[in-house]
């Protein structure tokens, strides 16, 4: 037996495995061999004292565990053998009336949309929904228009320019929202918001208190990019009772050569 | 069906009563906290009463028993990267001390050099001292030749040593 046969028997010896033969051997061997007998030594002294390392003790409740974790493993498979629920059963049993067939499926669903529908119009035809759904419209129409005018009247341009953009969605904006938009043309510090106000006021070019304004706002206005819009406006609405506000203009001294231009030219158009 | 599951209730819990304790010493030596050796005990005998039907009765019952347990094991370490806690026992010089005390020392000594072991090395320590399997089984549990478990019990013992020594040298000087 040389050293290696040793180290390989080692593990045997601890556990008592090695048979007597192999034994006699590594005896002899440690006769010989002092490195190998030192090294046995220790080792095995290492191996005997890991022997006297007390077992741990786990916990007096593992087992009350362990009876409630079975428990509830077996209650589980119990749930499983016991077969489905009544919801599911409920459910595969609806399932069974759905038609497997994708025409017969389309059918179903066609027939259903044609009741639906049928429902739907008895129901709407006997209501009498229709002076509801009115008066709602009229609440909202009055809501909008109030919303529009408490924009117009705020501090911050980007509002007043949302009160503008509100205004629009009135089908039929009443006079003290266009008044609003009127006295935002005349006065507001924003030229942007003077000519969205401007462009708002278009829809409502028929009504005469709108025309009117718009006249007298030629006067009014200092800035050439509203000035030129406010003159295509009134050529375009075909006011020719801006001819006389229009000749001021033109002769006023300061003005933009451009603004002057488009005004001789809208009084060629107006005539 | 439910006799026959009433019945693996019962066998588990002989199995549990038998071998709880080995498996809560091998969890506690892999990962030095009691608590999740605790937790992975139960997560062993959860797994055995899924994995039943993949029992072979012609192999050894502890090496499919610790195959599991590795697994749980494994899982663990992977989910919460527990690291070892290593004793913090004081151990001053024995002059004077009479032998019981000496003797407590060693064994602290001994399991600090256990848990500083790498794990595959204290796995296999574990295996055939504490748990007293044979190298056959664990040459099972492990998947490797017996001759390999043996060279890798000695190879563990011999580093055991070194650490052994190490730590008995740190605390002596």
């Amino acid at each position: 037996m040389n050293c290696d046969d040793v180290r390989e028997q080692l593990p045997d010896f601890w556990t008592g495995a090695l048979d007597e033969s192999a034994r006699i051997g590594m005896q002899a061997h440690f006769a010989e061999c002092s490195a190998c007998r030192a090294e046995a030594e220790t080792l095995s002294a290492i191996w005997q004292r890991l022997g006297a390392i007390p077992e741990e003790r786990p916990s007096r409740t593992m087992r009350a565990r362990f009876d409630a974790t079975m428990e509830a493993y077996v209650q589980g498979l119990r749930q499983a053998a016991r077969g489905p629920s009544t919801r599911e059963k409920l459910d595969k049993w609806l399932a069974g009336w759905w038609p497997r067939e994708p025409v017969f499926q389309f059918g179903f669903a066609v027939v259903f949309l044609g009741i639906g529908l049928l429902v739907g119009f008895a129901l709407t035809q006997h209501s009498g929904s229709d002076g509801e759904v009115a008066r709602l419209r009229e609440e909202v129409g009055r809501t909008r228009q109030l919303v529009a005018l408490s924009l117009l009247q705020q501090q911050s341009a980007s509002e007043r320019l949302k009160g503008v953009d509100w205004s629009y969605r009135l089908s039929n904006p009443n006079p003290q929202v266009l008044a609003a938009l009127v006295h935002t043309v005349n006065y507001d510090q924003n030229v942007n918001v003077r000519l969205a106000a401007l462009d708002a006021l278009h829809p409502s070019a028929t009504n005469e208190m709108v025309r009117e304004s718009l006249v007298k706002s030629l006067e009014k206005q200092s800035s050439p990019l509203v000035q030129i819009a406010l003159i295509d406006m009134l050529v375009e609405i075909r006011e020719k009772e801006a001819a006389n506000g229009l000749k001021q203009l033109a002769q006023e001294a300061g003005l933009n050569t451009e603004v002057r231009d488009r005004a001789d030219w809208a009084l060629k158009q107006l005539q | 069906m439910k006799e026959v599951r009433e019945g693996e209730l019962a066998s588990m819990a002989v199995l549990f009563e038998r071998h709880h304790r080995p498996l809560f010493n091998y969890f506690v030596h892999m990962n030095g906290n009691r608590e999740l050796s605790e937790d992975l005990v139960q997560d062993v005998f959860v797994r055995m009463m899924k994995y039943r039907n993949s029992y072979r009765p012609d192999k050894p019952f502890a090496a499919w028993m610790y195959q599991i347990a590795r697994n749980a094991q494994n899982d663990a370490m992977q989910k919460r990267k527990y690291e070892v806690e290593l004793g913090h026992a004081d151990i001053s010089s024995s002059h004077g001390m009479d032998d019981k005390l000496k003797h407590e020392q060693e064994i602290e000594l001994l399991r600090q050099a256990m848990a500083r072991l790498p794990l595959e090395k204290r796995e296999l320590l574990v295996l055939s001292r504490f748990q007293n399997l044979k190298y056959e089984e664990i040459g099972a549990i492990l998947g490797i030749e017996v001759g390999a478990v043996k060279v890798r019990v000695y190879r563990a013992v011999r580093e055991l040593g070194q650490i052994f020594n190490e730590l008995a040298g740190e605390k002596a000087s």
